[in-house]
């Protein structure tokens, strides 16, 4: 018998508690990766490849104020600015639901993809939108979710506004990192609202990434002191700004993993401890035929390593698969999207592993070494 | 039946062994009774809010306050009914409120969150009892003043008495502080609410708050609102109106109950291993007490019930750990008004009753196959081992 098949049957030898011990770990650190990839997605939105140049103008009083129209040709004239449209939430409801599920914006059809270049449509489905004032182009995913059909009817009906939409799907677009949106033409808004003076916010493309802080400060200046203050910034600022929104989730969710990881050492230490008290026997036998002190840490350390590897494996990797293949916008209603596992988490989950294995395995390795032989000959149990 | 004495007994007697089973469980209560705190908080701030004599009239359709829209023809016209109690004046009990959003820092440079912007009329303060003054004064109408919850004013910079901060073109000062006792006011500025409509040039206001004569006015003035075709106006009791204000606390209840089912998993596992050690380390007890003559069910379920004690004790420590946090405040996005909204984590008895149940559950699981496994040995094996 080599060592490694030493340490393996031993690790084996109570089947039950050894499944036991590494299904703890792994329900732990699946757990732990879970609540870090929602974390994650709650707390640092990821980005877009036009996002870099893409510049998001809203009311300094809040996103809830709306900008007036005359604007536009202000922000068309700064220098830099290379293509700008208006952008207006509607927040409608789709069929029954109770809540939106999907975003719906009032755009202008003819400067949409300057500003949204990653939104890939057909030019034959971009030009059937531009032409109908009733139409919509509607994110892929959101066609599928909803089995709609290029043709179909779009209703929503709004909460935000006191106007319904009814609308004909002329397109699908995607490319976005959220293909759910649907975008609509402004002058409809305008109509059924009667309300052509104002919209909800201004996206702005810069030219380069160069001028993208100049155009920012420009925006800014340009509508100072005017009764319609504008607080212009890069679309990741734009998204933190409702990170930030969140306020003490992320202490909270941060305080539930490490109390995660406090509860699993605490378990799992107190299993492998057990596990090598029960044969403290067997083991001043090993320390009587001559083994030293530390070649049986070694073994116990290896074993205890090797359950909660095992874990880590089951749960971690456990957690990437099944976040890659579950349909997590659907299961969460929206709420989430991509559900991504970083190479980032499962590292900090093998390392909490790993730590896990040496804690519990020295913990009750130093009492074996410290025990004298006839001592450990002498226990029972 | 095994006397209770003698589970309890052996739950002491290997307290080592036992002592990291028990914190665990302890740790997965008190992450349960902490997170549906949080959603229990959140439910009561709502709760608790508004009158039952009073009704609300928003626009149909609209989900908040804030994106509902009353036009001031629309509020002429139910201003003078006669189902509408008056004070001793003679003034009509309505109040035209309206709601905006303003986007303002956080204290300790802790980032910016939208805050909701309240304008009451008149009567605003006379319909809504619950909201008291406790530093300061009211606002006087007209000269760009406002009062702000004190609960929020601990959060928000520059809402201290005599602070100003400015929001559009003007600059608005804190006068005074108000105590809403823990309902949804407690998460406002308040202002007068024409002024806030000429400082953010709104043509119309977002709702209405009346007061009906008697509970006959109540159901008189909701139909009337209802059956008005032209209004497109939904009327509802305050109260209730509120209480359905609970988008914010699903979530919530969502991870308490995602991290409730799968660290009892883990728990469950822990169990079971501790239970399996002390199941394994009585053998020879348990096949004594088959010769004494007690049956295998009376075994089994004296170590459930053991099981069980075990875990309970986790149960109610970790009840005891989480106690501390009943009544902080926190605060984070509402999603039905898109602003901060300020609550506080709430523990209460039931929730904690139920944390416990949830730790009995765990041992009950954790304890049944170990048990019933002891139970089989057969007793001459069981009497021979050491």
């Amino acid at each position: 018998m080599t060592t490694t098949t030493f340490i393996i049957r031993n690790a084996l030898r109570n089947k039950r508690r050894a499944f036991l011990s590494a299904m703890s770990v792994a329900v732990s650190l699946f757990l732990f990766v879970t609540l870090q990839v929602a974390l994650r997605e709650l707390t640092i939105p990821p980005e877009d490849i036009g996002a870099s140049l893409r510049i998001a103008v809203r009311n300094k009083v809040s996103l809830a104020q709306p900008l007036p129209v005359r604007q536009l040709q202000v922000i068309e004239k700064i220098p830099g600015v290379a293509a700008v449209t208006p952008f207006s939430y509607f927040g409608g409801l789709f069929r029954n639901e109770s809540f939106t599920t999907f975003a719906q914006f009032a755009v202008n059809p003819n400067r949409f993809t300057n500003v949204f270049v990653e939104a890939k449509a057909s030019s034959e489905h971009l030009q059937a939108w531009i032409k109908d004032r009733g139409s919509c182009l509607v994110g892929l995913d959101t066609m599928e979710r909803y089995d709609l059909k290029v043709g179909d009817r779009m209703l929503l009906t709004g909460t935000l506004y006191s106007a319904d939409l009814d609308m004909k799907i002329v397109g699908t677009y995607q490319g976005t990192l959220d293909d759910r949106s649907v975008f609509f033409h402004h002058t409809y808004l305008d109509e059924l609202t009667e309300d052509p003076g104002t919209v909800g916010t201004w996206w702005v493309r810069a030219a380069s990434a160069e001028v993208a802080p100049q155009v920012i400060q420009s925006i800014n200046s340009a509508f100072e002191n005017t009764s319609s203050e504008v607080r212009a910034e890069s679309e990741r600022a734009f998204q933190m700004g409702f990170v930030s929104m969140w306020g003490n989730i992320k202490m909270l969710i941060d305080s539930i993993c490490s109390a995660i990881v406090f509860t699993l050492l605490l378990v799992s230490v107190s299993t492998m401890s057990m596990a090598i008290r029960e044969r403290f026997r067997e083991l001043a036998i090993l320390k009587a035929i001559g083994f030293r002190r530390n070649e049986l840490l070694s073994f116990i350390l290896a074993e205890s390593l090797l359950l909660s590897l095992l874990g880590a494996v089951m749960g971690a990797g456990g957690a990437a698969w099944i976040f890659h293949y579950i349909d997590i916008q659907a299961l969460s209603g929206g709420m989430f999207v991509y559900f991504e596992v970083t190479e980032r988490m499962l590292g900090s989950a093998f390392l909490i592993a790993m730590v896990l294995g040496v804690l519990s395995g020295v913990v009750p390795g130093l009492s074996v070494c410290r025990m004298s032989v006839v001592d450990g000959l002498k226990t029972l149990d | 039946m095994l006397p209770i004495k003698y589970n309890a007994k052996n739950v002491v007697l290997r307290w080592r062994s036992t002592l990291a089973t028990i914190l665990g469980i302890a740790m997965v209560v008190a992450v349960y009774v902490m997170v549906q705190a949080l959603a229990v908080g959140l439910e009561k701030s709502s709760a608790n809010t508004g009158d039952p004599r009073n009704l609300m009239i928003v626009r149909k359709g609209s989900q908040s306050e804030s994106s509902s829209i009353v036009t001031l023809e629309q509020y002429r016209s139910l201003l003078y009914s006669e189902w509408i109690e008056h004070d001793a004046n003679d003034r009509p009990l309505v109040t035209a409120d309206v709601l905006t959003l303003v986007n303002l820092p956080r204290r300790e440079q802790n980032g910016e969150a939208n805050t909701t912007l309240r304008g009451i009329g008149p009567m605003g303060k006379v319909l809504r009892p619950q909201v008291k003054l406790v530093e300061g004064r009211w606002f006087e109408p007209g000269k760009r003043e406002v009062v702000v919850s004190k609960r929020l004013a601990a959060r928000f910079a520059n809402f201290d008495i005599g602070d100003r901060f400015k929001t559009g073109p003007d600059w608005l000062t804190v006068v005074g502080w108000f105590d809403a006792g823990n309902c949804a006011f407690d998460s406002e500025i308040w202002a007068d609410s024409d002024e806030v409509r000429a400082l953010f040039d709104r043509d119309s206001y977002s709702c209405l708050l009346v007061r009906p004569v008697n509970a006959e006015g109540l159901t008189v003035l909701t139909k009337l609102v209802e059956e008005d075709k032209r209004l497109q106006l939904l009327a509802k009791n305050e109260v209730a109106y509120y209480r359905e204000q609970t988008m914010t606390a699903t979530p919530i209840k969502w991870l308490g109950n995602f991290l409730a089912t799968a660290m009892s998993i883990g728990a469950i596992l822990a169990a079971m291993n501790t239970m399996y050690a002390t199941v394994g380390a009585r053998t020879r007890e348990i096949g004594t007490l088959r010769v004494l003559g007690f049956r295998r069910r009376t075994i089994v379920l004296g170590l459930l019930i053991e099981g069980m004690l075990l875990c309970s004790i986790g149960g109610v420590f970790g009840c005891l750990l989480a106690l501390p946090i009943n009544g902080y405040a926190t605060g984070t996005i509402g999603f039905e008004s898109f602003s901060e909204t300020v609550f506080e984590f709430t523990i209460t008895p039931a929730l904690a009753s139920q944390g416990i149940v949830f730790s009995a559950l765990i041992g009950l699981f954790g304890t049944l196959i170990p048990a019933i496994k002891a139970s089989r040995t057969p007793v001459i094996d069981a009497l021979k081992s050491l």
